[in-house]
């Protein structure tokens, strides 16, 4: 395996080139790269469709349209898409968006199937399946002036085609025994998965995906259904990673990133497809690049764009969504019933999912995503707890500041929970105006509030991490007991992390790697032979919720979103993999060991873009769907904990 | 290839939460002190290139979390050490009583192939306190201990001083080179049949 291979396949890599050159190298001819194209200027047209039209994101007016050919040359059937000139209306379709669409000479040997789609409403479209390049899935097109049927048939002429026999939608080329299409279904995804029927394929109700999200630890209804079909067949029809894919292409420019991040494991796992083949598909958008005029279809004559908005729907409401703006005090009120119930916290978690929280209204939300204040209590019940429990908080606190420096010198275990508690508030977020300066109030409330945690939960104490979790709480809260109790609600499901036999953490640990064997079984391969299956350079990540990777406000970002538990209570797992999967061309490719990889996950510290990983967390969450749920022990945090007494059992002779 | 590999010593730094092992580790590697260092988590490296008797090395320096309850993952990150330091803070009684804890867990954790002769090293540190003033481990009951367990060198240090740490860092290299656990590292050069080494051959090699 060499490292060129990573980065020649890298579809980013390909983007990354065509954004950065844009339309000044349109001009620009590459003798040797254009020869292999002219090639099929003697070619047969045997199919050509007008109108077939891209939608790169949901807005109409940034749609491509284009001409489809079919091109038969020698014994070889290709296919092309060509956008038009002349129709660029509006300013936002770049030529760089042309290029990064059009299809040149797309040969149908590497053509893995094709999927017929009729939705009710709109036009028919086809999403097209590559073979090459861990089956990357072409965006759909789409069909305004019909012709699906026509298309379909016009290949049959030419190629092998079998419709599946378990979807009449499906449409597979070439050998099933072609051992190309080994890469596709070692796709990461194990043979339980893999095995599964396809979901809804004769109208695709992908939009409502999100909607099936159960609220607490959540998983797909639709999934679960497929599972009661799962049969045992190699037909790879059934085979989840296509679909996986295929959804993946719906939201285009969302699916040229992150398809290319998530799917990338046959450049790397020696599955991968021959070198020729590589070659080829490496120099396919450079070629288009290298575009001129010529290659251009000239526009025959304005194409008709209705506007869908049930159409935009489905295209917008595709897993892994862009980030929404964070919710605000206007739109909060709309989720209060008039004595201050939240009429639906479904909704209300969900928006969170999507958007966080302005900074202003943190104090408010937080409270609810952390349990302190249950949805369905009133303004008044609030305004009485907030009383209560400060009265309570007090009566704990008492109980340690009123222990004498006597009666401290004969109490070892308090003396050297407050020292590290001591120690550990002047290292926490100094640097922040908050915390910042000697003799800083902050500083000293937060050191009460972990030392009063520390009676409270006087089995669990105080461990290192605490501090980096309570921080931000008090932060936002500004109020010593409000800021406490909301700390209590935290670890009532993070308190596991500390425990001292460090349970929580190795349940937490485990889960992550059999997530990752679920998603990346190539990554997951990787780290097995090196040694790294414990996962340890995830520890800081998992101990703090990734407290120390990210900069403040991001974090409070995070955070909320994953209080919300919204797709799943486990979604900092996926947020694990999808860091992990951005890099995993590096950490491979450059055959990281355990100490390499320790140091560079330490030093992806403030690296690391927020918004890009939550939504492929979200996408992996649902790519896992219920066999990720069920890689996830019972219990493992944070999952309120197991009824069980002993579960707090501490060992009494150490701090 | 063996004298590659050979060029890399790693050392791991022990001690109570506290006791100032990150604090000692960036004095040394950057030569500089701030009261900022947030508490470890887990674990972290620092790299910095020493010149002995004429050759290059990288000493890679392993900082890791004081906390108890973080022991366990220390078997990840003790293996393959070349030495082990052990650190205390002078005005804490219970962070010198902890000295012996630690050095058996890194025993049992790291398994050495000759635990008698693993060199270790133990460093006193803040010594600048208050003057040395609110010190509470003398300087001869530290080095009483040294002796009981094989004549561990034994350092004074200041982090934030810069008290000793480059004298203590040399010594640290120095029975890192002569460690017995180097002799590992010579071994893929030959055949071995058999012996406790395959660990550190075994490892990434590429
Ligand atoms: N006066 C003085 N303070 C020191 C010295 N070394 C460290 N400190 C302070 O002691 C505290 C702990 O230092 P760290 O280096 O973070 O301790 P550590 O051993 O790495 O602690 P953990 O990461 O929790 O295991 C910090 O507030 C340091 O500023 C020293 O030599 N003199
Ligand atoms: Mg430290």
């Amino acid at each position: 395996m060499h490292e060129s291979d990573i980065h020649d396949l890298s579809d980013d890599a390909d983007y990354a080139v065509a954004s950065k050159q844009g339309s000044s190298s349109m001009t620009r001819a590459d003798d040797s790269k254009r020869s292999s194209y002219s090639d099929l200027e003697d070619a047969e047209i045997v199919y050509l469709k007008d109108n077939v039209t891209i939608h790169p994101t949901q807005y109409a007016a940034e749609r491509i349209s284009g001409r489809l050919k079919l091109l038969k040359q020698g014994s070889s059937l290709f296919m092309t898409w060509m956008p038009y000139t002349g129709q660029s209306s509006n300013a936002r379709l770049s030529g760089r968006d042309k290029n990064l669409y059009t299809i040149r000479a797309l040969s149908f040997s590497d053509i893995q199937s094709i999927r017929r789609h009729t939705p009710t409403i709109g036009w028919q479209y086809v999403i097209v399946v590559s073979s090459v390049c861990a089956g990357l899935a072409f965006p759909p097109l789409y069909f305004y002036s019909g012709g699906v049927r026509e298309f379909l048939a016009t290949i049959k002429q030419h190629v092998l085609i079998v419709r599946s026999s378990e979807d009449a939608n499906l449409f597979l080329v070439n050998n099933f025994q072609d051992p190309l299409q080994k890469t596709l279904s070692s796709l990461a995804l194990p043979g339980s998965l893999a095995n599964r029927t396809p979901s809804s394929s004769s109208s695709p109700s992908y939009g409502n995906l999100e909607d099936k999200y159960t609220s607490a630890d959540g998983h797909l209804s639709s999934m679960q259904q497929n599972n009661k079909q799962r049969q045992k067949s190699h037909d790879p029809a059934r085979d989840i990673s296509i679909q996986v894919l295929e959804k993946f292409s719906l939201v285009t420019r969302f699916a040229r990133e992150t398809t290319s991040q998530l799917f990338r494991e046959s450049l790397v796992d020696g599955h991968g497809p021959n070198e020729k083949r590589r070659t080829n598909w490496a120099s396919k958008e450079h070629q288009s690049q290298e575009m001129t005029s010529n290659d251009v279809e000239i526009v025959p004559k304005k194409v008709p764009v209705p506007s869908d908005p049930l159409e935009f729907d489905k295209l917008s409401l595709v897993w892994g969504q862009p980030r929404q703006r964070p919710l605000g005090l206007q739109e909060w009120s709309t989720f209060l019933d008039s004595e201050g119930r939240i009429v639906d916290p479904n909704a209300l978690k969900k928006r969170i999912f999507y958007g966080g929280v302005e900074h202003n209204l943190r104090k408010k939300v937080w409270t609810f995503l952390l349990g302190y204040y249950s949805y369905d209590s009133t303004y008044a019940e609030r305004e009485y707890a907030v009383l209560v429990k400060k009265s309570e908080y007090e009566t704990i606190k008492n109980q340690w500041q009123s222990i004498s420096p006597e009666q401290a010198k004969r109490f070892t275990k308090f003396k050297e929970r407050k020292g590290l508690i001591d120690k550990d508030v002047v290292r926490t977020d100094r640097s922040l105006p908050f915390y910042e300066g000697d003799d800083n109030p902050n500083v000293r409330l937060m050191h009460d509030i972990l030392l009063t945690y520390s009676f409270y939960n006087f089995d669990l104490g105080y461990c290192q991490g605490m501090s980096d979790l309570l921080s931000p709480i008090l932060f936002i809260m500004k109020d010593e007991s409000e800021a406490f109790w909301c700390f209590v609600s935290l670890l009532e499901r993070l308190g596991p992390n500390f425990n001292r036999d460090q349970s929580g953490m190795h349940s937490q640990l485990f889960a992550l790697s059999k997530l990752v064997e679920l998603l990346d079984s190539p990554l997951h391969n990787y780290f097995k032979q090196n040694d790294c299956l414990n996962y340890f350079f995830c520890f800081r990540w998992i101990l703090i919720q990734f407290k120390r990777e990210f900069e403040y406000e991001k974090t409070l970002r995070l955070w909320e979103v994953l209080w919300t538990h919204y797709p799943s209570e486990h979604l900092h797992l996926y947020v694990c993999i999808a860091i992990l999967k951005r890099h995993r061309a590096e950490i491979m490719g450059e055959q990281m060991d355990f100490d390499t990889l320790l140091k560079f996950i330490n030093e992806l510290s403030g690296q690391i873009d927020l918004d890009p990983i939550l939504r492929d967390a979200e996408a992996l969450c649902v790519c896992a769907g219920e066999n990720g749920a069920a890689s996830i022990p019972p219990g493992t945090p944070p999952s309120l904990p197991i009824q069980d007494s002993s579960i707090y059992y501490q060992d009494d002779s150490l701090l | 290839m063996p004298s590659r590999r050979r060029t890399l010593l790693k050392v791991i730094i022990l001690g109570d939460s506290g006791v100032g092992k990150t604090s000692l580790m960036n004095q040394y590697v950057n030569k500089k002190f701030s009261n900022q260092y947030k508490a470890t988590i887990g674990a972290d490296f620092l790299t910095k290139e020493v010149e002995f008797e004429d050759r290059l090395f990288t000493l890679q320096i392993w900082d890791t979390a004081g906390q108890e309850r973080f022991q366990s993952l220390g078997v990840a990150f003790y293996r393959g050490a070349d030495c082990c330091v052990l650190v205390y803070d002078v005005n804490v009684q219970k962070s010198f009583d902890n000295l012996n804890n630690w050095r058996e867990e890194f025993l049992i954790q790291a398994s050495p192939s000759d635990p008698e002769n693993f060199p270790f090293i133990v460093l006193g540190n803040k010594v600048d306190v208050d003057g040395g003033n609110s010190r509470v481990v003398s300087e001869k009951k530290a080095r009483a201990w040294c002796a009981s367990k094989g004549n561990i060198p034994y350092f004074e240090t200041s982090a934030k001083e810069g008290i000793n740490v480059e004298e203590a860092f040399q010594v640290i290299a120095k029975n890192a080179l002569n460690s017995g656990e180097e002799e590992e590292i010579y071994l893929p050069d030959t055949i071995d049949v058999g012996s406790t080494s395959q660990q550190r051959a075994s490892g990434c090699d590429c």
